[in-house]
């Protein structure tokens, strides 16, 4: 089945403080949600394993995030595919990072996915939820990386 | 014919399994708890179509308590395909797939360990590394040389090809005045049974023996896992004494028992699987089949039905199976209940990438009959007919039988007409009439169904022959055995599993009948398939006709002995003598009790008449009724049975929110003599409610990305007791001329005709908007917006 998020955040960051924590693998790891490890490959290629709950159902997945499209500090392409015991994913996401008003950095996404596997059926109902509420996870959790420091 | 009246037969009796079930005392194979016994969890594809590249297993394996991972690989060089209907040897099935998967939820590996909790954590540790392939969904993109196939080797996804013609079609439809043509499709569905399958399997290596025991609905299935596995026919013992939670057709189970028996030969450990409700509904043997025909007929003015043409394609899924045999059946009835002078009939089944195809509860005739009816509607809409006369008019009328239909089958016995009356009497149809016109001038939408169809019963398998030429079947029995013990008490064995069709009801009341004895008092046992006689398992609709008819033979052989003891004992001649209520009754008024001659059988050779064996013991194997002969010229008499029912349906629904709601549900039905009639009534309400399911709710969808969509209950809808309204069930007999008590099968009433007047009275509430819904199940959206659309 088929997902498409778009949507738009305001962060209290400078663009380009942003676009760095952004292409940062530690600071992904924390801010993605059930993220156990993210290890550069090659330059702009990831690793990933999430573990993840959706209801009544959960596991593991392993999976590659790529970057490209590379435009510092305004704007990139973040391209995911990975599999686990409950489905498969794939998905692009296409991110533009923007002067916000008063110090704040505008941060918005586009971004389509495709799921498979056995999540594509019994989560049909929830997935654009979740998927919804993922974000969300990862926003709340980007911000608090900068009111922290 | 006058009803013959009986003591036991035909009465209201309570079935004896009932009792067990009630209490919560069934025994099911997950009430087994074998010593060490080992559990197993298989590992999905998540795609519809893949090249498996490699299967790492190291880490699962590393897992406490996980004992081994089996993957497709290791299983296919240690074992046979799974048999395959059709001639074609390219499709080979494994329990497990073999370098590509087939379709999204096959089996790729399966875990075996100490819990079935621990095998599904283990499954997360096992990395695929699987290319995704194109695939193909629709039956008829499917057909297209430029769909990928979904087995390469065997070069196209064309399983089946067979044109026949009955009679003179093209001369028929030269002279008929009009032709008509429409096309409808059945959507994919199932009988959904509580009990998911399940089975146990243990070898023994002392005796070289492998136990099964599983809920299984399947014919020669001990023969099917001895030839997969490799052993002889002798080492598989398949425990009939187990019960099974429902079935219908689909508990098929063979890909899981050679699974399952090879994993248990190779740990030399007991080793269960239960299926969960996900692996059950895409990858068990949940799905029947998903059918489009395209038919012409050919009629006149008056309504007479010259001929018909149909082609029927049938998406049999990723692998062959027995599925493509539900195109051959209909053959048998492929007129319906009547006069339909020729026909043609082009069966095509294709591989597909979507969760096989199996039996279901009518092997594929609920599918046709709903085609033949919607012929009827669409040709009464034409000439602007009443639908009902126009049935009448073409029935076949009781003189007429036996009565031998263009396809080479004599159907046995019938009165449509009488039928139809009572319905339509019992019903009041001119009131429902009025209902229907009152409810429309409230502005509901409201329409009339009506159904008459047939249930070829008492199974064999013509249509495997008829379908294949390579094989050679036309034997299709089933037996039973009688023994009287010393103190005088009857056990009766049967052979098979029973899914809840009653048969130690039908046995006892049988054996009760021709013995006039209690048929409480009667034991029925189920011994395992090293001690049975042989049979074909209850399919096709035919354990009233053949296992009813094997005890009922069984039991006149052993009277035969009684009287010949008797006759022995009392100097009379054999002929003079009168068996009555177990005793024998002299015309000197003598009497020799069934005591008398189960203490001479059992304990006085000397007594007994020169040259009888001792014991009271006897056993029947009876050949299907009129199953004598081969295919001739592409015809065969294929079932000898043939039950009548037409449904009578008053549904009615709002035209923005389209939820059809049924008003009124009377059905007549008649299947010759009733053995057990709150059996047949049972499986009659229970028919209609799957029907119900399969013409409004339930369908195994998938999304274009080739994801089975509706794999829990919550989105494969079923009919609850809010959707099935109170059922009038009107009874007739026609006796069949071919079996012991004139008896037919019901196995499969209710659903063979619901769907086709449920659907009939859809479309008659829709009809002044010129909406013809054309493909099962017609979802509520689908109504809503077909009208919404109209109305814009």
């Amino acid at each position: 089945m088929n997902i498409n998020l778009n949507g738009n955040e305001l962060i209290f960051v400078r663009p380009n403080e942003l676009w760095n924590s952004v292409i940062d693998p530690v600071v992904l790891q924390r801010s993605i949600p059930g993220c156990i490890s993210m290890v550069e490959t090659v330059p702009g290629e990831y690793v990933m394993t999430l573990e993840l709950k959706v209801a009544a159902v959960g596991g593991s997945f392993e999976g590659t995030v790529g970057l490209s499209e590379m435009d510092p500090p305004n704007s990139c392409v973040i391209s995911v595919s990975g599999s686990g015991t409950l489905g498969t994913g794939t998905g692009t996401a296409r991110v533009t990072i923007s002067d916000g008003e008063s110090g704040t950095a505008n941060i918005a996404y586009e971004a389509a996915g495709e799921v498979g596997g056995l999540v594509a059926g019994v989560g049909q109902r929830i997935l654009l939820g979740v998927a919804k509420h993922l974000v969300r996870q990862f926003f709340t959790a980007l911000k608090k990386e900068f009111v922290a420091s | 014919m006058a009803e013959k009246t009986y003591k036991f037969i035909s009465q209201p009796r309570r079935a004896v399994e009932d009792r067990r079930f009630v209490a919560g005392r069934g025994k099911f194979v997950a009430d087994l708890d074998r010593p060490g016994m080992l559990h197993v969890a298989p590992l999905a594809s998540h795609y519809p179509a893949a090249i498996i590249n490699k299967i790492d297993v190291t880490a699962a394996l590393a897992m406490p308590g996980v004992v081994d991972v089996i993957t497709g690989a290791e299983i296919s060089a240690a074992i046979q395909p799974l048999i395959n209907g059709l001639d074609t040897p390219n499709v080979r099935r494994f329990p497990l797939a073999v370098g590509r998967v087939r379709y999204a939820g096959e089996w790729v590996c399966a875990v075996v360990a100490e819990s079935r909790a621990i095998a599904e954590d283990a499954l997360e540790k096992i990395i695929v590394d699987a290319a995704a392939q194109p695939f193909v969904l629709d039956a008829e993109e499917a057909l297209l040389s430029t769909s990928p196939p979904v087995h390469p080797e065997h070069g196209s996804n064309l399983l089946l090809d067979k044109k026949f013609v009955w009679g003179a079609v093209d001369d028929d439809f030269a002279l008929a005045k009009h032709n008509l043509s429409f096309s409808v499709t059945w959507g994919r569905n199932s009988t959904v049974p509580i009990e998911t399958f399940g089975v146990v399997a243990e070898w023994n290596g002392w005796d070289q023996i492998l136990d099964i025991w599983a809920s299984v609905q399947m014919p020669k299935y001990s023969d099917q896992i001895s030839r997969c596995l490799g052993l002889a026919g002798n080492a598989v013992r398949v425990h009939y004494d187990i019960d099974v939670g429902g079935s219908y057709g689909v508990k098929r189970g063979i890909k899981h028992a050679t699974l399952i028996g090879y994993i248990a030969r190779k740990l030399g450990r007991p080793v269960r699987f239960i299926e969960d409700r996900l692996e059950n509904m895409r990858a068990g043997d949940a799905h029947g089949p998903e059918r489009k025909f395209d038919v012409t007929m050919a009629f006149e003015d008056d309504g007479t039905i010259r001929s018909m043409k149909m082609r029927a394609l049938d998406n049999a899924g990723a692998y062959a199976g027995r599925a493509p045999f539900q195109l051959g059946k209909p053959i048998g009835a492929i007129v319906g209940p009547y006069q339909i002078n020729s026909v043609s009939y082009h069966a095509l089944s294709v591989t597909s990438n979507k969760t096989v195809q199996e039996a279901v509860r009518g092997f594929g005739q609920a599918p046709t009959n709903y085609a033949i009816e919607t012929a009827m509607d669409r040709v009464a809409n034409f000439l602007k007919m009443d639908r009902l006369v126009l049935r009448q008019h073409n029935l076949i009328r009781a003189d007429q039988f036996p009565y031998l239909i263009p396809s080479g089958s004599t159907y046995d016995s019938g009165d449509y007409h009488t039928v139809i009356d009572k319905v339509l009497n019992a019903a009041d149809y001119s009131a429902l009439v009025a209902t229907r016109d009152r409810l429309r001038t409230e502005g509901m939408m409201a329409g009339i169904g009506v159904a008459a169809c047939l249930e070829p019963s008492g199974g064999n398998s013509s249509f495997e022959p008829l379908l294949n030429e390579a094989n050679k079947t036309s034997t299709w029995m089933e037996s039973c055995q009688v023994n009287v013990d010393a103190l005088g008490n009857v056990i009766a064995r049967i052979h098979t599993t029973s899914s809840g069709q009653g048969h130690d009801t039908l046995v006892s009341t049988v054996l009760g009948e021709v013995l006039q004895i209690d048929p409480d008092k009667i034991r029925v046992t189920r011994p395992n398939s090293l001690e049975s006689l042989p049979g074909n398992s209850p399919v096709g609709s035919r354990m009233a006709i053949m296992l009813g008819g094997a005890a009922a033979r069984a039991a006149e052989k052993l009277k035969l002995k009684i009287v010949a003891i008797a006759a022995h004992c009392l100097g009379f001649d054999a002929d003079k003598l009168v068996y009555s209520g177990g005793d024998v009754l002299a015309p000197d008024g003598s009497k020799h009790s069934w005591l008398d001659a189960v203490e001479l059988a059992h304990r006085q050779f000397h007594n007994l008449p020169e040259g009888m064996d001792p014991g009271l013991a006897s056993f029947d194997i009876m050949q299907v009724p009129t199953g004598d002969a081969l295919p001739v010229d592409g015809k065969v008499q294929m079932y000898p049975c043939y039950s009548f029912e037409f449904h009578l349906v008053l549904v009615a629904f709002d035209p923005v929110i389209g939820r059809p709601e049924i008003r009124s549900y009377t059905i007549g039905h008649d299947c010759g003599t009733v053995i057990n009639p709150a059996i047949v009534s049972g499986m009659t309400y229970g028919g209609i409610a799957h029907g119900i399911g399969a013409t409004l709710f339930e369908e195994f969808a998938y999304d274009a990305n080739g994801q089975l969509m509706t794999q829990s209950f919550l989105d494969y809808l079923m009919p609850s007791s809010h959707e099935v309204p109170p059922i009038e069930i009107v009874k007739h007999c026609t006796p069949s001329p071919h079996t012991v008590f004139g008896q037919k099968g019901s196995g499969e009433s209710g659903y063979l005709g619901a769907p086709a007047a449920i659907s009939g009275a859809i479309n008659d509430a829709v009809a002044a908007l010129d909406i013809h819904f054309e493909k099962l199940p017609i979802r509520m959206s689908a109504i809503s917006d077909a009208i919404s659309n109209k109305l814009a």
